[in-house]
């Protein structure tokens, strides 16, 4: 993408005040994505992006300066305003850049800039009318998909030279369902590090259909109970509880601002003893995978939780320097318009061995989640909150009737240790995680899990006195 | 900044165009300066340069978006081929149109030259000096999580095939503090910030001193009962409901079926204390600007007045549409999206409630101080949601214990018919404006 010498005078430049090293990240994306909405294809946007950004590190402070211009005048301006984070020091020098071999490829076999843009169009029709032949409730659809193509090259004075391209594919159905004035909203978004295969293995079809299920079956729903009560997570949404409750606080930057419960308890037991959670880049095609970190680093599996004891944190490149641990290769960056901090891949909790079935049928009251919108935490207290965006009342071990407006409210070594039945049907769920302003695709992994209990907030009366909920839900 | 100015690369787009098609090119530039402090250090210095053009083309009702980063004519050329290509697959739709050429009065407040000027090493030493600021007030509160400051100066060019040719500057500036609060093994957090137009407007020490307070009166803090109890919403956690609200108010989302406001024109849809408006023009407001992403030029829209519904949020597709006139209500992400409907300065209006007062009559409720998971606990088309939140028990007319890990849940239309007091001390966040706000009865839940 640049020229070799070009690279080495540039990354010379910017360690003209030394720091520990400098790094050039290049980038060019080009991108597809297309919406329909209310039936219409709204808009057909195709983006070509590209840009640099320098950063020169000392300790865990840096300086990164970054451009969409990419001729060597500004690259050289790039540096030199990199540099100005550090006050004054002698030169530093680059080692010869050395070419690595991925251990990881994630291959595309059909690139999307293969197909036409007629056959992009069609999968988003097929999703309006798949969801709106699923009931006639439904009132609305959108569909968007997306395409991009990642070209990176990251070079550093200390000699890496990597070169990597991520194709990476979405496609996302929202559905809105009414009956007599209560809309409900259903949502399926499988994405993966792949070409157009991927849907084959993710038809349009299943996307809409399950999108539409859920707002049909959440006109059904009943205000949620509030209160302390055991909450079954189905599968996959375990993983977004495990990502938000706790794999934010193992992210190094936290643990090195003591912002985080983690720190300083490596070995401890702090999850249930049925808990074994990774964070794992190296899952092939998966949206969070990659060959190499934003920072030049490879991909690899690391794990969080072995048997309930914590067993490592998420490093990028300053914080390992900081600790002097080997970075996990968790450096990752929305863009060139963004400095590398440490970020979650794919985070998984690992299937266990009970069947989700026992699990459901051992539990006399509480929520069944099947679905989780979103949520947040505070890692510096470890407080977070879940919206439940599909869940169900559990009564005497089956499932009742849905609830609306219910979400999960803990804190994540509270809700971990409580952990007391992990099932063997592994999901997962594709999101775009944002932390510091930054956006990056993240999977959330996990089969069915059981916390024995856990605050409940809704608008109905507390589960132990709620009337019995209408007729039974589907069932999970 | 770069060789090409962004008026040439618009004009390039227009000229583009060929017969019957529309074409508009939004091009917009930053620079951009951003120091993190921490320790007594820069813990992180940022410097940002970029620019881009989006180009948004019309042809027989269909319509076609590209874009392409710091681009040359060429390439503006090339993006126009694309974006011709594309609407080839979009559905014709009569509503897709530009606006027609109008041009907007100038807001020169906007751009401060002493601002376009600031160096790098001057944000280094306020940044350091914000830090300081936030661990020197209280006791308890000896590190932060986050010192920030940061300016940016952008510029934004629309020029269209309708005749419109909008340019306009502005500079921006902010300070963030977010305090850490300890206390035997416990930590709260606490959280502030200011943005203004120079950095000499930044009330620093009111950020660093509020960051600190908020955290420091959190420690300690326990979990309610579960209660249907009055409730004070503080600006912030009231401006965090603003964001669901906006939605709700969108022309695009009532044409769609979205709004749970879709029916209600003209109905009693809030407590009369309740007037929300949109004003792109209110110099106040950190969202001003002299027109919108169309090149519309802003104004004020009363949404609710004293409780009605008077109106929705317009860009110019949604005012053809729905046979009304633009609001100056375009809005897009960047050169990266075409314009959809979204807020400038989006507020409800100061009312005559001394803020202490409210407090004094919510005895027995909460002050929420924050609120977390709107984005994913609020449901914008039905209204519900239910949301974490933490605050302080309201006893003897003052703030009393720290509360946390609770929720509180209602739905949107409920929440806005029991306001039955609105404060005084309008404030904005962003471009989002709340005062304090009475809400007589709300399920708090906890233990």
């Amino acid at each position: 993408m640049l020229p070799r010498e070009l690279v080495v005078e540039v990354l010379a430049a910017a360690r003209a005040r030394g720091g520990s090293f400098a790094e050039l990240f290049v980038e060019e994306r080009t991108s597809t994505s297309i919406r329909l909405d209310d039936g219409k294809i709204e808009e057909l946007t195709t983006g070509i992006d590209r840009g640099a950004g320098v950063r020169v590190g000392r300790g865990t402070a840096y300086g990164y300066a970054f451009s969409n211009r990419l001729d060597r005048e500004a690259l050289l301006q790039l540096a030199t305003a990199a540099a100005a984070s550090i006050r004054e020091g002698n030169p530093g020098g680059t080692v010869d850049l050395r070419e690595r071999e991925p251990a990881v490829r994630h291959r595309a076999e059909r690139a999307p800039s293969d197909v036409s843009s007629a056959d992009k169009v069609g999968w988003l029709r097929e999703v309006d009318d798949v969801a709106r032949s699923f009931s006639p409730e439904v009132r609305q659809v959108i569909g968007v998909y997306g395409d991009s193509l990642q070209r990176v090259l990251i070079a550093t004075s200390d000699g890496r030279w990597v070169q990597e391209e991520r194709p990476r594919i979405r496609l996302v159905s929202n559905v809105v369902a009414a009956r007599d004035g209560n809309i409900q909203t259903g949502f399926e978004g499988p994405a993966g590090l792949a070409g157009v295969e991927f849907l084959d293995a993710h038809r349009p079809r299943e996307t809409a259909e399950k999108a539409a299920r859920m707002a049909v079956t959440m006109l059904d729903s009943l205000p949620a109970p509030a209160g302390e009560m055991p909450v079954v997570l189905g599968p996959g949404s375990g993983g977004v509880l495990f990502h938000e409750a706790c794999g934010h606080g193992l992210e190094a930057d936290l643990i090195s601002k003591e912002a985080s419960i983690y720190r300083g308890r490596l070995g401890d037991r702090l999850a249930s003893p049925l808990v074994t959670g990774v964070d794992d880049a190296t899952v092939p095609n998966a949206w969070g995978s990659f060959s190499f970190d934003d920072e030049g680093a490879p991909s690899q599996r690391t794990v969080l939780f072995e048997g309930g004891l914590l067993r490592g944190y998420l490093y990028d490149r300053l914080r390992a320097e900081e600790d002097g641990v080997p970075s996990t290769g968790n450096g990752r960056r929305q863009s060139y318009a963004h400095p590398p901090i440490p970020r979650m891949t794919n985070s998984y909790i690992l299937a266990g061995e009970a069947k989700a079935d026992d699990v459901l049928r051992d539990t006399q009251r509480g929520v069944y989640v099947k679905a989780i919108g979103g949520g947040q935490v505070n890692p510096a207290t470890g407080d977070f909150v879940f919206g439940v965006s599909e869940g169900f009342v559990i009564r005497g071990g089956e499932l009742g009737a849905p609830v609306r407006g219910a979400n999960l409210v803990g804190r994540g070594i509270d809700i971990l240790t409580a952990i007391d039945a992990v099932a063997d049907d592994f999901e997962t769920r594709e999101g775009i995680c944002g932390k510091d302003g930054q956006g990056v695709p993240v999977g959330n992994g996990s089969p069915t899990l059981r916390i024995a209990r856990m605050t409940v907030g809704g608008t109905g009366e507390a589960s132990g006195s709620a009337a019995a909920g209408g007729s039974g839900g589907p069932g999970g | 900044m770069a060789d090409v100015d962004l008026t040439e690369l618009g004009a390039a787009a227009v000229d583009a165009a060929q017969g019957g098609e529309s074409v508009e090119a939004y091009a917009e530039e930053t620079r951009r300066t951003e120091v993190t402090a921490r320790k007594g250090e820069v813990e992180g210095l940022t410097f940002a340069e970029s620019r881009g053009v989006g180009v948004r083309l019309i042809g027989a009702g269909r319509l076609g978006y590209a874009y392409a980063a710091d681009p040359t004519v060429d390439e503006v050329r090339a993006a126009v081929a694309r974006a011709r290509e594309s609407a080839v697959f979009g559905t014709e739709d009569e509503f897709n149109a530009l606006p027609g050429r109008d041009d907007a009065e100038r807001i020169p407040e906007l751009f401060r030259e002493s601002e376009a000027s600031v160096t790098a090493d001057r944000l280094v030493s306020l940044g350091l000096d914000l830090e300081r600021l936030a661990t020197t007030s209280d006791p308890r509160v000896k590190k932060v999580d986050e010192a920030q400051v940061g300016d940016a100066v952008s510029r934004v060019a629309i020029a269209s095939t309708s005749g419109t040719r909008a340019e306009y500057a502005r500079t921006d500036c902010w300070c963030v503090v977010v305090a850490l609060a300890e206390e035997d093994g416990e930590t709260q957090t606490g959280y502030s910030f200011r943005l203004a137009r120079e950095l000499g407007e930044l009330e620093w020490a009111d950020v660093a001193g509020e960051a600190a307070t908020r955290a420091a009166r959190m420690l300690g803090a326990t979990k309610p009962s579960t209660a249907k109890i009055p409730v004070v919403l503080d600006p912030f956690a009231g401006s965090s409901f603003l964001g669901v609200l906006s939605g709700a108010l969108s022309a695009e989302s009532v044409q769609k079926g979205r709004s749970l406001f879709a029916e209600m024109l003209g109905e009693e849809v809030a407590a009369d204390s309740v007037t929300l408006v949109d004003d792109g023009r209110l110099l106040e407001g950190p969202g001003a600007a002299p027109f919108d992403d169309e090149g519309v030029p802003t104004q004020r829209t009363e949404l609710i007045a004293r409780g009605e519904l008077h109106g929705f949020l317009h860009n110019t597709y949604t005012a053809r549409r729905g046979g009304a006139d633009s609001t100056g209500n375009a809005r897009r992400g960047g050169y990266r999206s075409a314009p959809g409907v979204g807020t400038s300065n989006f507020f409800i209006e100061a009312g005559g409630a001394d803020p202490d007062g409210i407090i004094r009559a919510a005895e027995g409720g909460i002050l929420i101080q924050d609120v977390s998971g709107v984005h994913s606990g609020a449901n914008p088309i039905s209204g519900q949601f239910s949301v974490g939140a933490t605050g302080l028990r309201i006893s003897g007319g003052e703030l009393g214990e720290p509360l946390r890990e609770m929720t509180i849940a209602s739905t949107i239309t409920d929440m806005l018919k029991a306001m039955q007091a609105v404060g005084s001390d309008l404030r904005f966040f962003t471009s989002v404006g709340v005062p304090t706000i009475l809400i007589g009865e709300m399920t708090v839940a906890g233990v």
